[in-house]
């Protein structure tokens, strides 16, 4: 489903079926406005935190003349300098925790979404060790029977706000998002808007086919 | 002694075995519900749903390590251990004896070797107790459930081991090599199962795993003189052999090549989807041939509990026959061919 852009913060390019999210780490300030949102939005326990910002060589300045363009840095092999990068579950094309689960408890759905169905999953955490993006989280994993015997308990993670793009909301972080730093449509309108932007995508080739299967040819 | 009715094992290692068989069957079920969740959604339910398989997978887990580790103690510290380690060890005997079997399945020799005759007849002094097939039961099965167990500790928190060897894929590979090498014992356990329950001379259970040498006469003639013969010219087929064992055999073959399909097919643990051959929903035949391979197991898990009832009617039997040497009230023993006395307050 797409609602059409202009109800749509700028960020939030297109909702529903074949939307993606992805971030631009040239505009995310690691101010923790998507961290909140999400937390707020979803009731996410305390030590949890379905989107999380991993800040790079932290305090380091980048190769001459990419202070400000670490994606440019990157496809250059040059150091990117202090980076942050808004990581969460990208619902990728490819999605490695889909294939290594041993109880199909995660499902790539026909829609894009990638799906933990909670009745399923034994907590063994196979998806967190193939998750390049530790992605998955493991809340209840000192309760119960996942205390007694050690497991992970029930896998929990970032849903993309499907109920929100559902009736044409964006995902609460890419909404609350001061600077836009997190992109939410088509890999095309993503795409273009990077281009628009001069942003690289910051991600490597392998990372890219992962998250976005043949449509990684978009950023090319 | 014969080799038809020979007990080999002590007493410690046929009660070791049931006790291992338990385990290993809790640690088939659980790890194969986890593993075939599609074909085998049923067992997955019958164990408690998907936390609870994983709470016995782990717990019976323990209960293996326990038991290799007394086993590796009582080999170590033991004489009678330390004698029967060294009984087990390959000898030159037995790579003869595999290689002119080599040579029987291929046509180039007219026999099998003689450590290979094992029920043939022959008794215990022209032919081992043990060949190199019992010795490669014993080293494999060992091997597998070491390995097994090791990387099962490994694998227990990923993020443990993903800490240790500082790699995800270190953790992904233990994962997968203790699925696979979960797979290749299934296939073993199901065929070891076959064999010593479908034996023509020992159906339905092949008693030596579970009766201790100690029980085991000699001979089971009447006077003390050592027979001429093995007694198996004495034994006779029972009637519902050909068709369980045909059935049975059946059901082994299929169970073996639906878990070897099903571990290619079946994307996921523990092939991921990317070198999965197959992939995709799993068919109905697949699902029939699993459940088939773990009704083998299950048939497995009761051979091996009527085998103990086997020993216990044995154990009873032995004490039924047991003469007193005195009697209670001080007099001879009754040896007129009435009952033997049961009054043992002296023994």
């Amino acid at each position: 489903m797409s609602t059409g852009n202009e109800v749509m913060h700028d960020g939030v390019m297109s909702t529903g079926e074949d939307a993606r999210i992805f971030p631009d780490v040239e505009a995310c300030i690691d101010c923790g406005g998507c961290v909140v949102s999400c937390k707020r939005t979803w009731d996410v326990p305390r030590d949890e935190q379905r989107i999380s910002i991993a800040t790079m060589l932290e305090g380091q300045e980048a190769a001459s003349g990419l202070n400000a363009s670490s994606g440019r840095a990157m496809e250059q092999s040059e150091s990117p300098g202090e980076t942050a990068v808004p990581m969460q579950c990208y619902h990728c094309s490819n999605a490695p925790c889909v294939s290594v689960c041993p109880t199909d408890s995660l499902i790539s759905k026909e829609n894009g979404f990638v799906r933990v169905r909670d009745d399923l999953c034994i907590g063994c955490q196979y998806c967190l060790s193939a998750c390049p993006f530790g992605a998955p989280q493991f809340p209840d994993e000192d309760e119960g029977v996942a205390n007694l015997v050690g497991s992970g308990g029930n896998m929990d993670k970032c849903t993309m706000c499907e109920e929100r793009q559902d009736v044409g909301k964006g995902p609460a972080c890419a909404e609350e998002c001061a600077t836009d730093a997190i992109l939410v449509g088509t890999p095309e309108q993503i795409s273009d808007e990077l281009d628009n932007r001069d942003s690289g995508t910051f991600f490597n080739d392998v990372a890219m086919d992962i998250i976005f299967g043949e449509d990684a040819s978009e950023f090319q | 002694m014969s080799n038809l009715d020979h007990g080999k094992f002590t007493r410690v290692t046929t009660l070791f075995h049931s006790l291992l068989g338990l385990d290993v069957f809790l640690l088939f079920f659980t790890g194969y519900a986890i593993m075939f969740n599609d074909e085998l959604w049923w067992m997955l339910t019958l164990m408690g749903g998907a936390s609870g398989v994983t709470a016995i997978h782990r717990i019976t887990g323990i209960g293996l390590v326990a038991l290799v580790v007394f086993w590796i103690t009582l080999q170590v510290i033991s004489s009678t251990g330390r004698s029967n380690f060294a009984k087990i060890l390959p000898a030159k005997d037995d790579v003869d004896a595999f290689i002119q079997d080599i040579q029987f399945v291929l046509g180039r020799v007219d026999e099998r070797h003689p450590s290979a005759r094992q029920f043939a007849g022959y008794k215990a002094d022209e032919v081992p107790l043990l060949s190199y097939i019992g010795k490669g039961v014993v080293f494999i099965f060992s091997i597998e459930l070491t390995l097994l167990a090791i990387s099962g500790l490994l694998i227990w928190s990923k993020t443990g081991l993903a800490a240790m060897f500082q790699t995800k894929a270190a953790a992904m590979a233990f994962v997968t090599f203790h699925g696979l090498l979960g797979v290749i014992m299934l296939m073993g356990v199901m065929f070891h199962i076959f064999e010593h329950g479908m034996h023509p001379a020992f159906y339905p259970v092949e008693t030596k795993a579970f009766i201790p040498r100690s029980m085991v006469p000699e001979h089971h003639g009447d006077d003390d003189e050592e027979p001429d013969t093995t007694g198996i010219e004495r034994l006779s087929l029972s009637p519902s052999w050909r068709t369980v064992s045909t059935v049975f055999g059946a059901m082994t073959v299929i169970g073996i090549v639906s878990v070897l399909i099903g571990s290619i097919f079946d994307e996921g643990y523990p092939v991921p989807r990317e070198i999965a051959i197959g992939g995709g929903p799993s068919s109905i035949l697949l699902t029939v041939g699993i459940n088939l391979g773990m009704v083998v197991l299950g048939v497995g898990l009761v051979l091996s509990m009527y085998g103990n009832v086997l020993r216990i009617r044995w154990e009873q039997q032995l004490e039924q026959e047991r003469e007193p040497t005195t009697a209670a009230d001080g007099g001879e023993p009754q040896t007129d061919g009435g009952q033997p006395e049961s009054d043992d307050t002296e023994n």
